[in-house]
């Protein structure tokens, strides 16, 4: 059986879409599945540093597409789960060298022989943007508890819908509970009252995503933190899994609130 | 290309600009508007501009629509470049309404019939994003939320059957007979013909539970529960 593309993507830039990938990536692999991580950032490639195979890359994604390397030259395997692989971006060069069309390609090869491809969208509403959603068969919209990243993340969906893609499905990333206990952050209702798209993941803020970026170390290859929680059960979610909201200090009653945007 | 062109539309009258110095451009303009045949032609015209490839920036605009209103014009609309359009948003508040062409009860309880000009009505099933933006010359009726950061643009009435947050005006060629009904009424901004009422500037959740309908009394926007029409 063919496996599937899910572009992770964003509004805003700086969200957490490189760390989703990652970490959803590990998380699947954890579980089993075949999983092609595809930086389509390219120009500014960074899921190589933080998935900790920078120094493994000889070719890239603009390589494959030029016809300069094989897809499975490119491909880089990851040491510490055998199932868990890398298409990284080329750093040299800019969003235009790879096309819409040639990310289908490459993204219809891979999903031959993967279960999951995951593309790490570029931050913008550009090019880049597009190139990174044509393949998708479904699509995770990135999204922070702020005005601003909320306001577009909600242009985005809307792009998306007017490239006839399927609907996003939502993940809040670096949700601080105390602040919402404060009243000074927006919530995971209002967040989907606004934005009125499934919801398949909340990820808390955790200092541990920042050491274990700088290390190349994704948080989700070890159990203990709330965040490697938190992108699990996203995983098994996209699994077909059911798996219970983790309530981070939300206001009682929340689940009540959003539960038509809880994906079942 | 000719510096300036003129056709007439349904709307109104369509002026095209061309390319060339902003002052060369605005001359043309007013010497074709003052030719003595042309006054009585152009005098309560709608103007709907295309700006072409140029980008109008807020000071032109506003000299080109006190050379309009001279002639007794006023301009309703602009199409072109992404620049022209935001700088016709920030001044369009401040350009006096057109002649009035109907008749509106001055006094009436309930909101006077809807002229049989802006009779046709635009059903949009759907959110509306930020950055999706809807313009029709008759009513709005939107069956779905509008979001922060969209704007809903009609010439006659505008109904949200949700929550309307985003940027709406309605009777925006100048009707100021024009109402904004919502179940939720919490728009960033809102504008009725000449008017405009902006949201309060705490920033929190949407103050009413039943639907509420804004319309202008006595010179101002108000706000009141939606009784039926
Ligand atoms: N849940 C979290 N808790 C704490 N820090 C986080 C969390 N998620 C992301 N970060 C940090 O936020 C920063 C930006 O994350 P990341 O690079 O994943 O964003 P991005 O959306 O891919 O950015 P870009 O738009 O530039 O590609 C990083 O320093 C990352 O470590
Ligand atoms: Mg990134």
């Amino acid at each position: 059986m063919a496996g599937q593309v899910i572009t992770i993507t964003s509004g805003k830039g700086g969200v957490g879409k490189t760390t989703a990938t990652a970490n959803i990536g590990v998380a699947l692999a954890r579980r089993g599945q075949r999983v092609a991580c595809v930086d389509a950032d390219i120009g500014l490639r960074n899921l190589d540093v933080v998935m900790g195979l920078e120094n493994r890359i000889v070719y890239d994604l603009v390589d494959v597409v030029e016809g300069n390397a094989k897809l499975r030259q490119a491909l880089i395997k990851d040491k510490r789960l055998p199932e868990l692989h890398l298409l990284p971006a080329a750093q040299t060069r800019l969003k235009s060298a790879v096309n819409e069309a040639q990310m289908q390609e490459v993204c219809g090869e891979l999903k031959k022989e993967f279960d999951f491809v995951l593309v790490d969208s570029p931050a913008g509403i550009e090019s880049g943007f597009k190139t990174s959603v044509a393949p998708a068969d479904q699509v995770l919209l990135v999204v922070t508890p702020e005005v601003s990243s909320v306001r577009d993340a909600d242009r985005v969906i809307g792009l998306i819908e007017a490239y006839e893609k399927p609907t996003p499905q939502l993940i809040i990333n670096r949700l601080r509970p105390a602040l919402i206990r404060r009243g000074d952050m927006l919530d995971t209702a209002d967040v989907l009252e606004i934005l009125a798209v499934e919801l398949i993941g909340i990820v808390p803020e955790d200092e541990r995503i920042i050491s274990s970026t700088n290390k190349g170390q994704p948080v989700a290859l070890e159990d203990h933190s709330e965040s490697g929680a938190a992108f699990m059960r996203i995983a098994q979610r996209l699994m077909g899994e059911q798996v219970p909201f983790q309530m981070f200090a939300e206001s009682p009653g929340w689940l009540e609130r959003v539960s038509k945007f809880l994906r079942r | 290309m000719a510096l300036v062109s003129f056709k007439g539309t349904r709307e109104g009258l369509s002026i095209t600009l061309g390319e060339g110095v902003w002052r060369d451009v605005l001359n043309e303009l007013a010497a074709q508007l003052g030719r003595p045949s042309a006054q009585s032609f152009f005098h309560g015209a709608r103007v709907l501009l295309d700006t072409g490839p140029r980008a109008i920036d807020v000071i032109e605009l506003e000299e080109l629509i006190a050379l309009l209103s001279q002639h007794g014009m006023t301009l309703t609309s602009v199409i072109g470049g992404p620049n022209s359009q935001d700088a016709f948003e920030q001044v369009r508040a401040t350009i006096p309404p057109p002649p009035e062409t109907f008749e509106v009860e001055p006094t009436a309880e309930i909101p006077a019939a809807l002229p049989a000009d802006t009779a046709t009505a635009m059903l949009i099933h759907r959110t509306v994003r930020s950055g999706q933006r809807y313009r029709y010359s008759g009513t709005i009726v939107i069956m779905g939320d509008v979001n922060p950061g969209a704007e809903i643009i009609a010439e006659g009435d505008v109904i949200v059957w949700g929550k309307l947050r985003g940027v709406v005006h309605a009777g925006a060629s100048g009707n100021d007979a024009a109402i904004v009904g919502a179940l939720v009424l919490a728009p960033t901004q809102l504008r009725i013909g000449g008017y405009i009422a902006r949201a309060p500037e705490e920033r929190g959740r949407a103050r009413s539970v039943t639907a509420e309908i804004a319309r202008v009394r006595e010179g101002r926007i108000v706000v009141e529960p939606w009784s039926g029409l």
